[in-house]
């Protein structure tokens, strides 16, 4: 049941059972019905793949990183903050945001679907919605951390959130090491989407 | 329904295919470092639907995301996400008459029953007695989930909770199958919701108060369990009081 679909890439072209050719013709459908506009299409697209992606959470970030006020109202207000930002988008009814500590690391999924904070990291990775990061990562979170390159000393403390209401979670990972010298930009640029999902870190500064 | 029987481990059998928490038999996540969003041109174009196509059809809270959990096994797995995306949407489409039906296997010369239509599970006639009584709240500013209850929170941060078996009727829910019949511990609280159980079929709102409850890795996995606290946001209508905490 993986869903690799590395076989949609080359034979199916022709297949009606396969959702590259289905989605060409409901598209084809829906356009000539006068229900879809394919130009407002194409702007969507064009949207969640340049404009709203990882890059907003990892400046929220970085500030949070070097202005504390920003750090505490991160944590305790983000729907506020998040509004004041003027970051707006789908999938926010209400964002509460994680901090790792020294200690303490916190990662993120949805069993049931596959929830994801869009306004502030984009649309989710493949491997998030799968079926095994969905069973194993409530089960066993260690081990699937330790698989994806995420080793937690035995005695940091894992913390979990399933995501099965419209609340959306987002982790803020810990600063580097070796980082005072750099600007918030420099900073926002160690900041992966997989760390703010809590299967990563920040990244070490380049020397 | 049938609870949780004492001793044994991880989720309870016989959950619908989507339930995935804790389920066993998968293998490695297929990770891949900064994976981009869409891996073929297919997928961007299921996902540029989305605003426009559903405008007309599986609106309301839970409603589309039932679509989907109404998928048959194949339809669900075999293409990832955005293949359970293009299946819901034909589904959805269909039942509302936006399209006719049979509309895709017809333009592609196909045979009729090849789409996920022919293979999708109803929507299912919930008994409106089963979900908790709907209560007036405040209209909504713009398109939100939220909503304003003005009865107080049943329990508060600190408070043990039980969720009981959520419904056997095939029917929508939010209620993970893993943490049922387990002990947990309300964190906090988030805001109000429509209860999606009830919006999915057309129930009404019955909304909720939401709460963030925390699991023992332990309690749900038994002794052996790698040390974690999951969390999950429940809806009050699916908790009770934890009896035993009631009565030390």
């Amino acid at each position: 049941m993986s869903e690799h679909d590395h076989h949609d890439e080359h034979d199916d072209h022709h297949d009606p059972r396969s959702p590259r050719v289905r989605v060409e013709a409901l598209e084809d459908l829906l356009v000539e019905a006068g229900i879809v506009d394919r130009a407002r299409m194409d702007a969507t697209i064009e949207r969640y793949e340049h404009d709203i992606g990882p890059m907003i959470g990892a400046r929220l970030v970085a500030r949070a990183w070097v202005d504390p006020d920003f750090r505490q109202r991160l944590l305790e207000d983000a729907d506020g903050l998040i509004a004041d930002e003027g970051i707006a988008g789908a999938e926010m009814e209400h964002i509460e945001i994680k901090a790792n500590e020294p200690g303490v690391h916190n990662v993120v999924v949805c069993t049931l679907c596959s929830c994801y904070p869009w306004a502030l990291l984009g649309l989710p990775p493949n491997w998030y919605k799968s079926p095994e990061y969905r069973a194993r990562v409530v089960r066993e979170p260690r081990t699937v951390l330790a698989e994806m390159g995420l080793q937690l000393d035995d005695d940091t403390e894992l913390r979990v959130w399933d995501s099965s209401s419209e609340t959306r979670f987002m982790v803020l990972p810990e600063r580097p090491t070796g980082t005072e010298g750099l600007s918030e930009e420099q900073l926002a640029e160690l900041v992966s989407r997989d760390a703010m999902i809590g299967v990563a870190r920040a990244a070490d500064p380049t020397p | 329904m049938g609870g949780v029987e004492s001793g044994e481990v991880g989720p309870p059998r016989g959950l619908p295919l989507h339930d995935l928490g804790g389920q066993s038999g998968y293998g490695p996540v297929p990770y891949q470092v900064d994976e981009p969003a869409f891996h073929a041109d297919w997928e961007r174009r299921v996902f540029g639907l989305m605003g426009q196509a559903l405008r007309r059809s599986a609106t309301r809270p839970g409603e589309f995301r039932y679509a989907i959990e109404r998928l048959a096994a194949t339809d669900y797995f075999d293409h990832g996400y955005y293949g359970r995306w293009e299946a819901a949407f034909e589904v959805v489409l269909e039942e509302y008459g936006v399209i006719p039906r049979g509309a895709v296997d017809q333009r592609l010369d196909a045979p009729d029953g090849t789409g996920p239509s022919a293979r999708v599970r109803g929507v299912i006639e919930r008994d409106p007695d089963a979900l908790p009584p709907d209560r007036p709240t405040p209209a909504p500013q713009g398109r939100t989930v939220r909503r304003a209850l003005s009865d107080r929170p049943r329990f508060a941060p600190g408070d043990r909770v039980v969720a009981r078996p959520g419904p056997a009727d095939g029917g929508h829910t939010r209620l993970a199958g893993y943490v049922v019949g387990r002990r947990g511990t309300v964190v906090r609280l988030h805001p109000a919701e429509v209860l999606p159980d009830s919006s999915a079929h057309d129930l009404g709102e019955r909304p909720q108060h939401v709460y963030c409850v925390a699991y023992d890795s332990a309690e749900l996995w038994g002794p052996d369990a790698e040390s974690a606290t999951i969390h999950i946001d429940l809806y009050e209508s699916y908790l009770d009081a934890d009896q035993d905490q009631e009565e030390q």
